[in-house]
């Protein structure tokens, strides 16, 4: 764990408020540890502008190691920064050259507006988990837990979809800002399971029809979604979800 | 204060069965009549969310994330305990519950202990039912592993990610009630203040953290499920956002808040590297399975790992704990590990790190094997360290991780203030003075899930409440202590952020009150977490106002809250006069350096009541009674 | 029959639209080259190709119908989507970076390729289709040499092979995807395929002028 110190330019996006039209502000970052994570870096950034008397720049993140899906910005382009299967908090300094200029701004997508700098709100994804991502059983009503066998491959393919942290970076990352990524490991998630067959076709139709009411946009198959997807859930889900919405449009009663 | 812990007599296995009979019911027409407010989203808030909602109950839930899937419940790796005996391995509700006692350093209640044993399985059958992924065998049927100091297997998980797991369980089935009408969900609301009416918990003022509004909301009854206060430490595996206010606010109204001083310090963390640094890792403890924990035989040795020869190397879990070897329990492990680095033999830069080697393991298994097992904890240490550990030893050290002190509750899960109830991390109930791994999720869900929808009932079926509106008096006054006090923050307008202050109280409490005390190290942390906060009131920036989204602003009420708790917590140490669990006197120990319990005088819960702005909390005690096991020290050597 | 409007209404619903009647098009471009690739048996097989052709009389109606159905519904819906992909992001990044691996050149330009698919689609019937141009007193081959002999013309349908090569190497694989048909065992052939295709359509259909104008 040797480290170096390197200086940036930290070009950040600023918006004070929703209404806000939002402008761009430069920043000089000095002497920021390679060792550090690139939250630590806008930590450092920020303890300077709040001693300079300015706001600091806002900015959602939790966990800090990767799983709350809290965090994510797009930096020179890219939603959570240039590293494959990297959340912003995961990504760290040593992945910077001295001298380099950083262009931070929030994803950008009619269904996630910005709240302030680079906080954006993110909820269009629960109303969609609410037109059906669930399986309805109370609790209390279950039976044993091994009464139903689960073939291993399908819990793992089930688990690979649902490593979805809800980031948003899918939706970021998409030129239309489609969010099929998203609604897709949800569904499929559940439409591998023998447990959520119960409710597929229903969920499928309706959690597609929330994601379209939300402004989230149509897909058109970039697999930039795939690309920078911090967990590494493939488009192979895409088709599923396609599959499961023919299923459910053309041979189901919903 | 009275502190009645309502366990109901008769045998230890029928406790729960004649409690739940015992309890009121609520007639299903008239739940609807009745609202509940439960603050935080993490499985003990999002489990109790959902079952209360769907019981009919009107919930309103709050958390101060944007979406209640993003608790920090979310980053447990390793797993969840339940007593199926799947294994065939001599597993029993019986050992479940004699392991977690015995885990706990017999400072837990038999009867809530026994309880949370019982329903463990309850939990495994529902989140199955909710399709979530556990690993499974090729015949289908769900996998095991052993985790953390159990000698069965009976840890249940979903690769590297079963908190997360558990966590969108429990947040798509309240996505569910909330899309039925029954939860009306509240992101992004940090709770400022409990109303109380007539002594009973009737509503919260929580701040908006969007628009920076005040709202008051009202209900029956409150159930604060707002975790942990690792982050009293600074540097902890916590999530940035994890805090004691909610809990801190309760207290401050007249609940009892037990047992402070047990923390516990996970032995397996990345180690600290730079001071701008502003969280721990944590490496899950199943990496414990399968590698070997080691320092160089020589203190000062500083040459890297594969020059130093397998007789200079001391494997000093496996020496002195042959029985568990490296799967001693946390607390043990980790003061292991500092014992190791105060005598000179820590490695890496700092001095203040172990080795955990993997080089045996990769011999006997190979690499695809150790891939598959721990392949995503390798790669999150690969990329945080930038070290390969399939080619050199993990570095670790241990980090304040959970925290098993918190409100006091009776069986019911009710604190001294009838109508509040605190679940999962916030309570105090199930761990004792240690945590054994993958039983934090087990106590979250339990709470949520299959205690508090029967206790809930026997509360409001069972309790004359009157009829209170956000108009009422107390809320008014609740309002305006909140107001105050955020205008006080924001008025002081000095030098310092807040954030810089929580680092000094983490340098403080990790120096003073951290894996091994002493009194005269306890005192003086008394005399610098005074001066500190003084200087907090004195000198703290803010900048913005409290108009709108303000992170600062949050950050700052955070901190104020830990300064004032951070001395409870050493004053619980220093009365605590022994070394159990996670709670480490350097005055109570044996001649190996393990901890020594003082049965007769300790075995109790220390329960301290708010006495006041600037006077001494009043010490309370719930004696514990031990009918079933017999107090023996826990050895596992 | 709400249940039809409402499943093409939505975001997957038009992407299948567009997937099936793109689908039709690769079909169509496929028997379009096999037939045209009779100019390779010389001039009188080209000719009696294209009479083989007419003589199908209704069959050939039903056809030309359903492809330009196929064709109205694919330019409509591309218009729909890509309005609405524009509006679901109102504010650009100021750096736009693909993170390598995703989108391409082919996929970036679908809705203008097709756009100038549908003009070269304008031009194309009007130089040669046998409802506009009339064929009494001359042979096809006839017919489409002087189109050819124009050099501008000429120029124009060679570069609009590479556009429909563009065009068909985005659209294969994505349509097989939009219908479902993605698996891990065939996905790699579909994209590869995909690719295939592309260079066959353009390199097949690029080659037809040339080969007319050589043989006279």
């Amino acid at each position: 764990m040797s480290g170096k110190n390197i200086n940036l330019t930290l070009k950040i996006w600023r918006q004070n408020s929703p209404e806000d039209r939002g402008r761009w502000e430069i920043f000089q970052a000095k002497d920021i540890s390679t060792e550090a994570s690139f939250l630590e870096m806008l930590d450092i950034v920020n303890e300077q502008l709040a001693l300079a008397g300015k706001e600091p720049v806002a900015f959602d993140h939790d966990c800090r190691e990767g799983i709350c899906g809290t965090c994510g910005c797009a930096v020179n382009g890219r939603p959570h920064g240039p590293d494959r299967e990297t959340t912003l908090c995961q990504l760290h300094m040593r992945r910077f050259q001295e001298g380099d200029t950083l262009v931070i701004e929030p994803y950008r997508a009619r269904a996630f507006p910005v709240i302030k700098d680079l906080v954006v709100d993110r909820s269009a994804f629960d109303g969609v988990i609410q037109a059906g991502g669930f399986v309805s059983v109370n609790t209390g009503q279950a039976q044993d837990a091994n009464n139903l066998p689960v073939p291993r491959d399908d819990a793992e393919r089930a688990m690979d979809a649902a490593a979805c942290i809800g980031c948003g970076a899918c939706v970021a990352a998409c030129p239309n800002a489609a969010a099929m990524l998203f609604v897709s490991a949800k569904v499929s998630h559940l439409a591998v399971l023998p447990q959520g067959r119960t409710e597929a076709a229903r969920r499928a139709l309706s959690m597609v029809a929330q994601m379209d009411a939300a402004g989230f946009g149509n897909c058109t198959n970039h697999k930039e979604c795939e690309v920078e997807c911090p967990k590494g859930i493939s488009i192979s889900n895409i088709a599923r979800l396609n599959r499961e919405f023919i299923k459910a449009g053309l041979a189901s009663k919903e | 204060m009275q502190l009645d812990s309502k366990i109901p007599g008769g045998p230890l296995e029928t406790k729960w069965d004649r409690h739940r009979f015992d309890l009121k019911l609520v007639n299903p027409a008239n739940k609807r009549k009745f609202e509940i407010i439960v603050v935080g989203t993490g499985l003990a808030g999002g489990s109790a969310s959902a079952a209360l909602a769907e019981l009919g109950y009107n919930v309103k839930t709050f958390c101060i994330q944007d979406t209640p899937r993003r608790a920090h419940s979310i980053a447990a790796q390793g797993g969840i305990n339940a007593a199926k005996n799947y294994p065939n391995d001599g597993d029993s509700i019986w050992r479940l519950f004699y392991d977690t006692i015995k885990g706990g350093d017999f400072r837990a209640r038999e009867g809530n202990v026994y309880r949370l044993a019982q329903v463990s399985n309850l939990i495994i059958d529902h989140c199955v039912a909710l399709g979530l992924p556990f690993a499974r065998e090729y015949g289908g049927l769900l996998a095991n592993r052993s985790f953390g100091g159990a000698q069965v297997s009976r840890t249940f998980y979903a690769r590297g990610q079963t908190g997360q797991q558990l966590l969108l369980c429990c947040y798509q089935g309240m996505m569910r009630q909330i899309a039925a009408g029954q939860i009306t969900m509240f992101p992004r609301r940090e709770m400022l203040e409990l109303v109380t009416v007539n002594g009973q918990a009737r509503g919260i003022v929580v701040r908006n953290l969007l628009t920076g509004e005040i709202e008051r909301h009202a209900a029956h009854a409150v159930v604060l499920a707002t975790g942990g206060y690792g982050n009293v430490f600074y540097l902890s595996t916590n999530g940035a956002g994890s805090n004691v206010s909610a809990a801190w606010k309760a207290y401050k109204k007249g609940a009892g808040f037990a047992n402070p001083c047990y923390t516990q310090i996970h032995p397996t963390c990345i180690p600290v590297h730079g001071d701008y640094q502003s969280k721990l890792t944590l490496m899950s403890e199943s990496l414990r399975n399968d590698g070997r924990v080691w320092v160089p035989k020589q203190a000062g040795d500083k040459r890297p790992p594969h020059e130093i020869p397998e007789s200079e190397r001391d494997y000093y879990l496996e020496r002195i704990y042959p029985s568990f070897g490296n799967l001693a329990p946390r607390d043990i492990s980790s003061r292991a590990a500092k014992l190791m680095c105060d005598q000179g033999k820590g490695v890496g830069s700092t001095g203040l790190a172990v080795y955990l080697d993997f080089a045996d393991a990769i011999k006997r298994l190979g690499r695809k094997v150790i891939e598959e097992r721990y392949g995503n904890l390798f790669q999150m240490y690969h990329k945080i360290t930038d070290q390969d550990p399939y080619e050199v030893p993990m570095m670790i050290f241990p980090a304040s991780h959970y925290t098993m002190g918190g409100l006091w509750v009776d069986y019911n899960l009710m604190s001294t203030i009838p109508g509040l109830f605190a679940l999962g991390e916030a309570n105090f109930s199930d761990h004792g003075a240690n945590r054994l791994g993958a039983s934090a999720l087990m106590q979250g869900l339990a709470d949520g899930y299959f205690v508090i929808p029967y206790t809930m009932g026997g509360y409001l079926g069972g309790t004359p409440l009157t009829e209170v509106n956000t108009s009422h008096p107390a809320f008014t006054e609740a309002e305006a202590a909140a107001k105050a006090r955020t205008e006080k923050l924001l008025g002081i307008k000095g030098k310092r952020t807040a954030a810089s202050f929580h680092r000094d109280l983490g340098n403080i409490m990790w120096e003073y009150c951290g894996m091994g005390r002493n009194d005269e190290g306890m005192k003086k942390a008394l005399k610098l977490i005074a001066d500190l906060r003084g200087d907090f009131w004195q000198n703290l920036l803010i900048p913005g106002t409290d108009k709108n989204f303000n992170q600062s602003l949050e950050r700052a009420g955070r901190v104020a809250d830990f300064l004032e708790f951070a001395e409870l917590l050493v004053t619980d140490a220093l009365a605590r006069r022994e070394s159990c669990g996670g709670h480490f006197n350097e005055a109570f120990q044996t001649e190996d350096h393990e901890p020594l319990r003082d049965d007769e005088n300790m075995c109790h819960a220390a329960v301290w009541e708010y006495a006041g702005e600037g006077k001494d909390p009043i010490f309370n005690k719930e004696p514990l009674v031990f009918e079933n096991v017999k107090l023996a020290v826990r050895s596992y050597k | 029959m709400i249940w039809v409007a409402r499943i093409f209404s939505t975001s997957i619903g038009k992407k299948q639209l567009m997937a099936v009647t793109g689908i039709l098009f690769l079909v169509f471009l496929t028997t379009h080259l096999l037939g045209n690739l009779s100019i390779y048996g010389g001039i009188e097989a080209f000719n009696a190709y294209a009479e083989h052709l007419h003589a199908l009389g209704k069959l050939l109606v039903v056809a030309e119908v359903g492809l330009v159905v196929a064709l109205i519904i694919h330019v409509t819906l591309a218009i729909i989507l890509f309005f609405e992909n524009r509006k679901a992001r109102p504010i650009k990044y100021a750096v736009d970076k693909s993170g390598g691996g995703g989108r391409t050149l082919s996929s970036q330009t679908m809705p203008f390729t097709g756009l100038l698919i549908l003009a070269f689609v304008g031009l194309h019937l009007a130089n040669l289709s046998h409802h506009i141009v009339d064929q009494t007193n001359r042979t096809i081959f006839q017919i489409a040499y002087e189109v050819f002999a124009n050099k501008g013309i000429l120029i124009f349908y060679l570069a609009s092979m590479v556009v429909v090569g563009l065009h068909v190497r985005h659209g294969l694989w994505s349509a097989f995807q939009t219908i479902g048909a993605n698996h891990p065992k065939y996905m790699p052939f579909i994209e590869w395929l995909s690719i295939f295709f592309a260079v066959i359509v353009a390199v097949g259909f690029g080659s037809l002028p040339l080969a007319i104008l050589a043989l006279k």
